[in-house]
Order: structure tokens, then sequence, then C-alpha cells
């Protein structure tokens, strides 16, 4: 029953907050409990293994289709790796269960975000993701931290005005939130300014919470000032469901990519690939570098979405299924690479890459996972980040957009010269003086980049099987 | 017109005119404590106002989280800022014409330009004019959003826990 | 049965980690160096006696699957290896124990199995080229390990085989372009057309050059000098022949149908010719006991490749039969030469002479394996000899004087080697000689022994092992018919090729009497040829390298970059001065753009959700 996804860790909250002292040591073994449930449950429903998809339930009434379950899947991995992150980071235990129950409310509300079929229903779970990720960025209680949620408290309260307003439009006008019923009228009428304003407040609320450029200005601060667990969760997936899955569904299924739509995730793509790569060339705090690659690299999903409406089909069909393998390679390789920075932050003490250097001596296992995270990322055969950028830039080429596809190969060199950067500052070279008694990190961090390194590799070496049995159906038609 | 409703709009616009001051309040106040306040009272009204367009859970929603924690968050915040200097109060009374009346204005003259450009008789879909209550539309199937307010309640009372609790 | 196949790669391979992992234990990664040549063997043996068939796992869509068969050619091979890794595991206990990098030796080696295992198992042209360039890599690092300085002869063999490794792939490419599948087995072409001819010649620069001939040959001699003894018995002389020349055989009876006439078949005739003159010229005038060697294991493989253009049965069989004979004899003379510099110290042929009292065992083999290269009857090598001369002869009276002039060279070029090493004057410091140990010698004496076995009885061999490996072949199965057809078992039917080369040796013999009159010593013995007029010449340059494509192509290289150097200073400003700094500067534009003020972001937010409803409403 996949409303148990949204049950389970509401209950789990409660239940961990009994006042019984043993229960508080409980918490981490409780979510990664919950995470390998969530993984083997999303995997159940992948298309190379389910025949016919549980529909209709009680409480939702939905359709978990493959667009859904590799979402699910993508939240369980991340949650799985940022449990681990905060058991190895959180300064006391007090801390550490609070931000535990927090990541369990936003998992539930991902979990839920990504099951519902209503406009209404959306907002509200991505409100609680939201809610509990403004929390969990400013639980230090740090200038930084607090600096960091405020800036994007207020730029979702902007997203969620633009979103409701969106909202409130639609549903005088069509009597109804539902996906279903939304769709249907823009198909009818779309072309009416009433309904093109409606749908362009929502995009514009979807591209602040994806953190699509120029709507982006929360994201650096919010991603390199959290706690390492909370920029674990919040890079790896909260603006990945919150923004950029529900764009694609909401592009897909309820706005349908109109010409002026894919114009507009065109532009605005290209935009973010090539000026997040260009900020991040110049960052020397290593989570800001990251967070503007998260920029640019959304920009690619963004991109590859935006071919959805191709009248070459197969081009369509290869661009969305490019986004959404993308979007999940991204929230791998992005976890991966913010857990190293908390390895890292946590062993060395900082995240300045210029008081860093020589460290790959010192921590193998999380200089090599660096290496390969950042390979993945850049497109680098064979690991996973090569293929869906690939489709991306093949479907933009097949689509007729050769200058887009020129510029996605362009960016990515500079994905690679800035990461290339990263890996020499941080890890490479001589042994920085003051690093000479740096130790790798404990299991707890190693652990999960160990896994996340493993499912880069695998699904990078497993391609071929993939691509007929998992990623063309996923295309979401 | 029946008394009872009269009452009843005349309630509503005073409530309205109170969420608008607030509103304005907010943002016009120079002290932040005092705007942080200010912006609570609005969702207290705001709240108030639900309640009577009787969707309790909604209402509920905006106590906790905007009137709640966002206050919260708020004013921890604030107690981290450090008073302005002359100076910068200078400059932020130079600055004070372009940030309140300019935007009101850029955003009035957007909005219309807007509405002029979508002003045209629309379609109506069938079936529209079916529901007739808002409120049922809103409230009645929504099961699955009920799990959602507790969700958002249980983000607000962690919210209050961390941040504004004081540590011994 | 299936997983048989898996396991011939991928024990070995494991195996080698095991050994790498304990290369610093000294006699525990021999022991487990050792355990792993007995269990190929034991694999090898039970692939032998294994029907045939194939695995087939599906990979990626265009071409590439991993796709194993086993046939009685690829079993055939498979064992030959195995049994030769063995005994060269064995052999390296003593000569490896007190020296540097024995551990990496052994790693390397198992490695190699494992990938020469693969290489003749793989039916699937880009598999095999993933195999063979593994090989490569072994074979470099094998070289590399040897004495110090010598990484400078493993990147000439590198650089070498790379090269036509290259030509190989661009074959492949060709190969499969044409054919349609990647798949050897079911790859059918014909030479009548310029595509596929090409991908024909440029598979068969792949092949040859594996085996050691002519023009990418010049790596071997410096490797002989540099490496390690057993690297040379083990890739040069067994693996390399071994694979090269089945890979060959593969491309003329699997691939494409090569047929006597053709020119495709004289061009590889001719190939072979010069191959063997040219390498067997240069052999003659050797004054080390390994580089003397290593001439004439390049020499050989013109045989094989004489032997298999004909492209008629007798020649086919002969070239194969040739292969698993020089692989034999070959690594006996390597092996007999690494125990005589175990022993003495030196190959210099100067400085040995007269040790055959001191060391019979080894001279005996040496005496066995040096009559089966010259082609003494009753040894192994007279007989795959005659079946290549029988082939020649049926394509053209100058294959057959070649050869024949070859074995002459040959025979005489191992009277000289025999004379100055084993007879002659001992001199004082080599008194104190012993006989090498036993676990050099068994390797030795159990190859010899193959040598005399294979000849007398090479009904067995022949039998058992070529002409089955005929019949798996898509253009082998017609030869086969043929076969059943012709005398090629037991003694040469044609007496007159027997007389012919009885005349030739009875020559060599001559020839040596004669340069031992006149020079007064073994080592001599070859003088008149060497400083003969118009000759002395040629060797004088071939000595210092004109004639090797490695040198000429540093050469060549040197001039090159020479004159891209300037335009390289420009693309170098383009790149690392102009690109960088425009990137710089965009970069520096865009981070000053994020001044950090919260009210600027909001600006940005709702100038974009402008834009957003501006160009919705605009376009539709």
């Amino acid at each position: 029953m996949p409303s148990l996804l949204v049950i389970i860790p509401l209950l789990a909250v409660l239940l961990l907050n009994l006042p019984l002292n043993f229960l508080r040591r409980l918490a981490l073994p409780a979510a990664v409990l919950f995470a390998v449930y969530q993984a083997l449950f999303a995997m159940q429903l992948l298309p190379a293994s389910c025949t016919a998809c549980p529909t209709h339930e009680r409480w939702f009434v939905n359709v978990l289709d493959p667009l859904t379950s590799v979402l699910l899947l993508a939240i369980a991995v991340v949650a799985f790796a940022s449990v681990f992150v905060l058991h190895a980071t959180a300064s006391d235990e007090k801390h550490g269960f609070n931000a535990f129950n927090l990541i369990f409310l936003a998992v539930a509300g991902m979990n839920g975000l990504v099951m519902v079929r209503d406009l209404f229903s959306m907002y509200i779970f991505l409100e609680i993701a939201s809610v509990a990720s403004f929390i969990l960025i400013a639980a230090q209680r740090d200038m930084g931290g607090l600096e960091g949620a405020f800036k994007y408290l207020v730029m979702s309260a902007l997203a969620t005005m633009m979103m409701l307003a969106s909202i409130a439009l639609l549903l005088a006008y069509c009597g109804s939130t539902s996906f279903m019923v939304v769709a249907e009228a823009l198909h009818a009428h779309g072309s009416h300014g009433y309904l093109l304003t409606a749908v362009g407040l929502f995009l514009g609320g979807l591209l602040i919470k994806s953190g699509i450029m120029p709507f982006h200005g929360w994201l650096p601060d919010a991603y390199a000032a959290a706690p390492a667990a909370a920029s674990t969760l919040i890079a790896g997936i909260v603006t990945k469901t919150t923004g950029v899955y529900a764009l694609i569904r909401l592009v897909l299924h309820v706005f349908g990519p109109s010409v002026a739509v894919q114009q507009l995730l065109l532009i605005f793509g290209a935009i973010s690939v090539v000026a997040g790569a260009l900020a991040a060339l110049g960052q020397s705090d290593m989570k800001r570098m990251l967070a503007y690659s998260s920029i640019s690299q959304v920009g690619y999903i963004v991109m590859g979405l935006g071919v959805a409406g191709a009248a070459n089909k197969f081009a369509a069909e290869l661009g969305v299924a490019g986004a959404i393998f993308h979007l999940f390679n991204h929230a791998i390789f992005k976890t991966l690479l913010f857990v190293n920075a908390a390895a890292v932050e946590k062993q060395a003490g900082t995240r300045d890459m210029n008081q860093l250097g020589g460290l790959a001596q010192k921590m193998p296992i999380t200089g090599l996972t660096s290496l390969l995270a950042m390979f993945a990322t850049a497109g680098v055969p064979p690991l996973a980040g090569f293929w869906s950028k690939l489709l991306i830039i093949a479907a933009l080429w097949l689509a007729g957009y050769h200058g887009y596809a020129l510029l996605g190969i362009g960016a990515s060199l500079l994905t690679l010269a800035y990461f290339l950067s990263l890996q020499r500052r941080v890890f490479f070279g001589l042994l920085r003086a003051g690093c000479e008694n740096v130790r790798e990190a404990g299991w707890a961090l190693t652990v999960p980049s160990l896994v996340l390194a493993a499912i880069l590799l695998g699904v990078g070496v497993a391609l071929p099987w993939l691509i007929g049995s998992f990623l063309l159906p996923v295309k979401g038609f | 017109m029946d008394p009872n409703l009269k009452t009843e709009l005349l309630a509503n616009v005073i409530l309205m005119a109170a969420m608008l001051l607030g509103g304005l309040a907010t943002v016009m106040l120079r002290q932040l404590v005092k705007a942080a306040i200010a912006l609570a009272f609005t969702s207290v009204v705001l709240c108030i106002l639900m309640f009577k367009l009787a969707a309790p859970w909604a209402a509920v929603f905006e106590l906790s989280v905007c009137a709640g924690l966002i206050t919260v968050v708020f004013i921890s915040a604030i107690s981290l800022v450090k008073p302005a200097t002359e100076e910068e109060r200078a400059a932020h009374m130079r600055f004070k014409v372009r940030r309140y009346f300019l935007l009101p204005l850029v955003l009035l003259t957007v909005g219309c330009g807007l509405s002029y450009m979508t002003v045209r008789p629309l379609p109506v879909v069938a079936g529209a004019e079916l529901i007739t209550d808002m409120r049922i539309l809103l409230w009645g199937p929504r099961a699955l959003d009920l799990l959602g307010q507790i969700l958002v309640l249980l983000a607000g009372v962690w919210g209050v826990v961390v941040l504004f609790k004081e540590e011994k | 049965m299936t997983k048989l196949m898996y396991f011939a790669i991928l024990l070995p391979a494991v195996i080698s980690l095991l050994a790498l992992g304990t290369r610093k234990l000294g006699k525990v990664c021999a022991a487990t160096a050792l355990l792993g040549a007995v269990v190929n063997l034991v694999v090898a043996l039970k692939l032998f006696l294994a029907p045939a068939h194939a695995v087939h796992i599906p990979w990626t869509s265009w071409g590439l699957d991993f796709t194993l068969r086993l046939y009685p050619f690829s079993a055939f091979i498979v064992l030959a290896a195995a049994g030769f890794a063995l005994a060269i595991t064995l052999y390296s206990l003593p000569f490896m124990a007190k020296r540097e990098h024995s551990g990496l030796f052994y790693f390397q080696l198992l490695l190699s199995v494992a990938f020469a295992n693969g290489a003749a198992l793989a039916d699937n042209l880009i598999l095999l080229l993933f195999f063979w360039e593994g090989l490569l890599i072994t074979l470099y690092g094998l070289i590399a390990i040897g004495r110090p300085g010598a990484w400078k002869s493993a990147m000439k063999a590198l650089v070498l085989v790379g090269v036509s490794d290259v030509c190989m792939m661009f074959g492949i490419a060709l190969a499969g372009h044409y054919a349609g599948t990647m798949t050897i087995s079911k790859m059918h072409l014909v030479l009548t057309q310029t595509g596929p001819t090409l991908a024909f010649l440029f598979l068969i620069v792949g092949a040859t050059a594996k085996a050691g001939a002519l023009p990418f040959h010049s790596w071997i001699p410096d490797a002989a000098v540099d490496a390690p003894l057993p690297f040379m018995a083990l890739m040069p002389a067994a693996f390399e022949k071994l694979l090269g020349i089945y890979f060959l055989a593969r491309i003329t009876l699997d691939i494409f149908a090569l047929t006597p006439g053709s020119w495709c078949s004289t061009l590889l005739m001719t190939l072979g010719a010069i191959t063997i003159l040219v390498a067997v010229m240069m052999a003659l005038i050797q004054k080390d006991y390994k580089r003397l060697l290593a001439y004439h294991a390049i020499s050989q493989v013109g045989y094989m490749i004489l032997g298999i253009g004909t492209a008629v049965p007798a020649g086919i069989v002969g070239g194969l039969f040739h292969m698993i004979n020089h692989a034999m004899y070959k690594s006996g003379l390597f092996l007999t030469g690494g125990s005589v510099e175990r022993q003495a110290g030196t190959t210099d042929l100067n400085k040995l002479g007269g040790i055959a009292r001191l060391m019979p065992v080894t001279f005996i083999c040496f005496f066995v394996t040096a009559c089966s290269i010259s082609g003494v009857p009753p040894f192994n090598g007279f007989f795959s000899k005659e079946l290549i001369y029988d082939g020649a002869l049926e394509r053209g009276g100058i294959f057959y004087a070649a050869a024949l002039l070859g074995s002459f060279l040959t025979a005489a070029s191992f009277l000289k080697l025999g004379h100055s090493a084993y007879f002659g004057k001992l001199s004082e410091a080599n008194k104190g000689i012993k006989e090498a140990p036993w676990a050099m010698l068994l390797p030795m004496l159990t190859i010899a022994g193959f040598c005399i076995f294979f000849g007398v009885f090479n009904a067995v061999p022949l039998h058992k092992l070529i002409i089955p490996a005929l019949t798996g072949s898509s253009f082998g199965a017609a030869h086969v018919e043929e076969i059943a057809k012709t005398h090629l078992v037991g003694w040469p039917v044609s007496t007159l090729l027997v007389v012919g080369t009885l005349v030739v040796l009875a020559l060599a013999l001559l020839n040596h009497f004669i340069g031992v009159k006149r020079s007064g010593s073994g080592i001599g013995a070859a003088d008149h040829i060497h400083y003969a007029p118009g000759l002395h010449q040629a060797y004088d340059a071939a000595e210092k390298g004109w004639f090797d494509p490695y040198e000429i192509g540093l050469k060549l290289a040197r001039a090159l970059a020479a004159v891209t150097w300037g335009v390289d200073r420009f693309i170098n400003w383009v790149s690392d001065s102009l690109a960088v700094g425009l990137t710089a500067m965009f970069s520096y534009i865009v981070r000053a753009l994020h001044n950090g003020s919260l009210s600027v972001y909001i600006w940005w937010a709702l100038a974009g959700l402008v834009l957003v409803i501006v160009f919705l409403v605009k376009v539709n």
C-alpha cells in the first residue's frame, strides 16, 4: 500500500518521541530500515519488474507510474545516506535526534509529493518538505545557517504565493484541482491569456523551488550554510522533488509541453547550465562550489525536458528519458559529493579548498569516491552521468536544437574543469601543512559513500539492460 | 438583503481590512520585532477568516505554520541582528521610497498589463458550474490533505523545539 | 560445462591477484604461481576433452557481446598455452628465486595466461581485442621488470605492437562493418571487393605483428637482452606465436576465404619469405646466445606465415604444425639459454665455450631442440617444414627456394651457436660451472621429449590437434576433405623434398667447417658470410638500426615534433591563455552578480516570472 510510505514516517516520529530513553537510540536503525523498505518497494514498481502496478486505494486516488517509482527510489537512497551523515556529524544526541525527526518528516512530505495527482495536495506536501528543510538548515542556530534558512524561506514564500495564485486561478476556472481535470481544461482552452498566466505563475514557483537561474538566489547560501546532513538531504533530493520533479510532472501531464513552455525551459536551462558552471569555477568553499554545480546540472534536466513536445517523437522520448535519468543520477552523485564534503569538513575541520590538499593519501575512500562522482557529473563514460547527459544531448540534437546541444557539450568541459580543480585542491597534490593528522572518516560516512559509488558504477555498466527495460518505458507519455 | 448576511459581510470586510492593515504594518514598521508581531497578527486574522469560511484545517495550518513557526524563525533571526548605525539608517531612508512605493507600483503596472493581455471572454468548462460551493470542493474529498496537515503541524512543533527552545 | 570457459579466464586472473597480494613473501608467491599454472592446465585439459560449444551473453546492441566459443582449435591453443605456462613457471622457480620483482613476474605471467585464454576462446572481435590489448600490457610489464633500463625496450615493444594493434582495430571495425556482425564464426567475407580486402590487410598486420613478423619485429632482440629470460620463452617464443598464428589462421579460414592464387595469398607468402630470410641473416651474425635465438623467433614465424599463406592444405597444416613445434623448440632453446645464463653468468658467446661436459643435460636438450629448428629428421621441425615446402612448391619454386635458403642459414647459425657455446676451449673462469637444478631441467627435458615425440609419432598431433582444428573453421572444412585424400601424415611422400633438405643440411655442415677453418674458432664460423662484399655494408646499416621501423619512426617523430612545436605553441596560447582568460572573466562577472543581497535575488526571480508570463502569452 503506497500510502504507507507517508504514514510510516509519521508514525515513526510519533513513536520515537514517546518518553522512553532507549527509543532515541532506535532512530538510526529505524531510518535505515525504512529507507531500505522504501527502496525495495520502489524497485518492485520499476517498469522492469512491474507488469500491473497497484493503482487505486482508499487514501490516495492515484496511479503509481514509473516516474513516481524512480523518485521514490532516489528519495530512499538519499535519505539512507543523509541519516548516516547525521549520525556521524551530529554535535550532540539531542540535536541529532531532532534532525532525525525532521528528516523523517521531510521524507514523508516528499513521498506524498511524488504520489499525489492533485495540484493542491501537491502544494501541501511540497510545503511539508520545504518547512522541514528550513528548520534543518537553521538547526545549528549559527549565523550562516539562519541566513541560508531565511533566504530559502523568503524565496519559497514567493514561490508559494505564485503557486497558490495559480491554483486559485485554475480552481476558479476548472472547478477542480485534480491533474486530470486541469489538464483537460488546459488542453481545450490553453491558449487563453488567463490560463497562460496561471501556468506561468506555477512555472515561476517551481523554477524558484528548483533553483533555476535566475530564480536561484537562495540556493548557494542554503546549501553551503546548512549542517552536513541537511545539505546532503536538501541538495540531494528535496529541491529535486519539490522543484524538478514537480516541473517534470506538471509539464508532461498537466500543462503540456507547448512550444512556448519548451522554449522557456530551454532558455532557462541553458542559462543555468552555463552560468552555474562558470560560477562554480570561481568558488573556494567546497559546498558552495557543489551548490553552483547543482544549478548547472539541474539546467541539463530542464533542457532535456525542453524537448518533450518536439515534433520528432523519438527525440522527445529520449529527452524525457534523459531528464528523468539525469534527475536520478544527479540525486546519487550530488549526494555522494555532499557526503564526502561532510567527511572532509569533519576530518580536516574546514571546507575552504585553499587550506586543504593531498587528502587522498589520508582519506583514500573519500578521495576515490569523490573522483568517481565528479567523473559521473562531468559525464565521463561509462559512469551513470555520461549516459544521461548523452541522452539529453542526443535528444537536443535530434530535435534540431543544435546550438543547445553544443552548449551542453561545452558546459560538460566546464564541469570537468571545476571538478578537477576541486579534486586537485582537496585530494591530490602535496599534503597541506596542518593536514598531517587527518584520518579517513568513520564507517558512518564511508559506508554511504561506497554504496552510492557502487550505484553510480552499477547503473553505468548495466545501462544496456536499463535502456530497454527501464529508461524508455519511464518516459512518462 | 438578509440582515444576517449583511452582518456576515460586514464582519468579513472588517477582518480583511484588518488583515491588510496588518500586512502593511509588517512592511512599514521600522523595528523588526514589531514587524514580526504585526505579521503574526495578520496571520491570526487570516486564520479567523478561514474558520469563518468553514476551513478549520486550513486555519490550524495557518495558525501553526505562519503565525507560529515563521514568527519564531523571524524572531530568532532578529535576535542575531545588530542595531543599525546612523549611516545605515540614513541609507535606509533614502531607499525607502524605492522599496515601499516603487515595488507596489511596479507590481500594479505589471498586474494591469497582464490582465490587459489576458482579458478575453473565458470559454466555460463543462461541469465547472455544477460545483457551487467552493468550501465543499476544497475540503470535502480531501482526506489525504489531513495527513499533510498533521505532518506540517509536526514540522512546526520541531521548528519551535529546534529553533526556540533555549539550551540550559 | 559452460562455466568451464569462464574458469579458464577467471581462475588464472584470480590466482594472479593472489600472487600480487603475496608478492613480498617470496616462496609463497612462487607456490601460488605454480598452483595457478597447474590449475590452469587442469582446466585446459578438461576444456580439451569437452565437446565443442559456445556461450553468448548479449551486452550492447551494437555488436559488442560476450561470446566465447570452444572448438578443437581454441581448445588446442588453450591447452598448448597452459602446458607452456606450467613448464615455464616451474623453470622460473629457481631462475627467478633471487631476483627482484619475482612476485610481479608471476602476477603478470598468470595474468597473461588469463588474457591468452580469453583471446583464444573469444568469438567476438571486440572481445578478442580486449584480451589482445591485455596481453600488450603484460608484455610491457614483463619486459619492464627486467634489468635496470629495460623500460626502454618495453616502450619499444609497446609502441611497435601498439601501432600494429591500431591497424588491427581498424581492420576489426572494417570487417565488422562489412560483415554486419562482430561474431567471428558468423563472418564470411570474400576477398574480391576493395573494402573487405582492406579489412583483411589490416587484420593481417595485427596478427602477424603479434606473431613477430617483419616489420614490427625489432623489439624482440632488444627484449631478449633486457627482459627476464622466462619471459622470452613464454611470450615471444610461445604465447605470441600461438595467438598470432591462431588469429592468422582464423582470419584466413574463418573470416575470409583465402584462395590459392589470389594476390592476398601471394602477399602473405612474400611476407613470410622475406621474414624468414632477413631475420635469419641477422641471426647468423649475432654474438649473444639470447639475441641469436630472438632473431630465430622472428625467422621461424616466416615459415608459418608462408605455410598458411599458400592456402593449400599441405601448407596450412604445415604452418599450424610448425606453430606448435616452434613454440616447443624455441621455448626449449630459450630455456637452455636461461640455464646457461644462470650457471655461467653470461650469454656472451665470446665468454662461453666447452661447457657441454659440465652441463650435459642442458646440452642434450639444446641438441634436440637445435636439430628440431634446423629441420633434421626425425625431429618435429623436419616434418612441419617438409609440409610447408610441399605447399610452397605447389605455389612456386621461388618460395620453395627462399624457404630452403632459410633452412640452410638456420642450420649454419645453430652449428655456430652450438660450437661456440658448448664445444671449443673451456675458459678458466668457466671451470666451476655446474649443471642447472632439476626444476629447470625438468621443463627442458619435457619439451625436448615432446620435440622427439611430435617428430617420430607425428600422426598423433596431426590427427588429434591440427586436422580437427580445421574442421571447426568455416572455410577450413573444405580443406579437410582434401587432406583425407592426400598423404600428409608420417614420412614425407616426396623423396625429392627430403633429398633437398638433406643436401641443404650437408651444405650447412660443409659451410661450417669452411668457416671454422678460415677464422680458427666456432664463433667466427659465419664471418665469411658476415664480411662478404655487399653483405658487409648491409649488416652495418642494420646494426645501426637503419632498417628498424622503431628507429625510423623515432627520427620521423622528431622531425614532426619540430614542425608541430610552433603550431602547438599557438594552440597552447588559445587554450591556456585565451580560453582560460575568457572563462575566468565570465566566471568573475557571474560571481560579481551574486552579491548576497536577498532583495536583488527577489528582483531577479520577479523579473523571471514576468518574462515567463509575457513569453507564454505572447508566443501563444
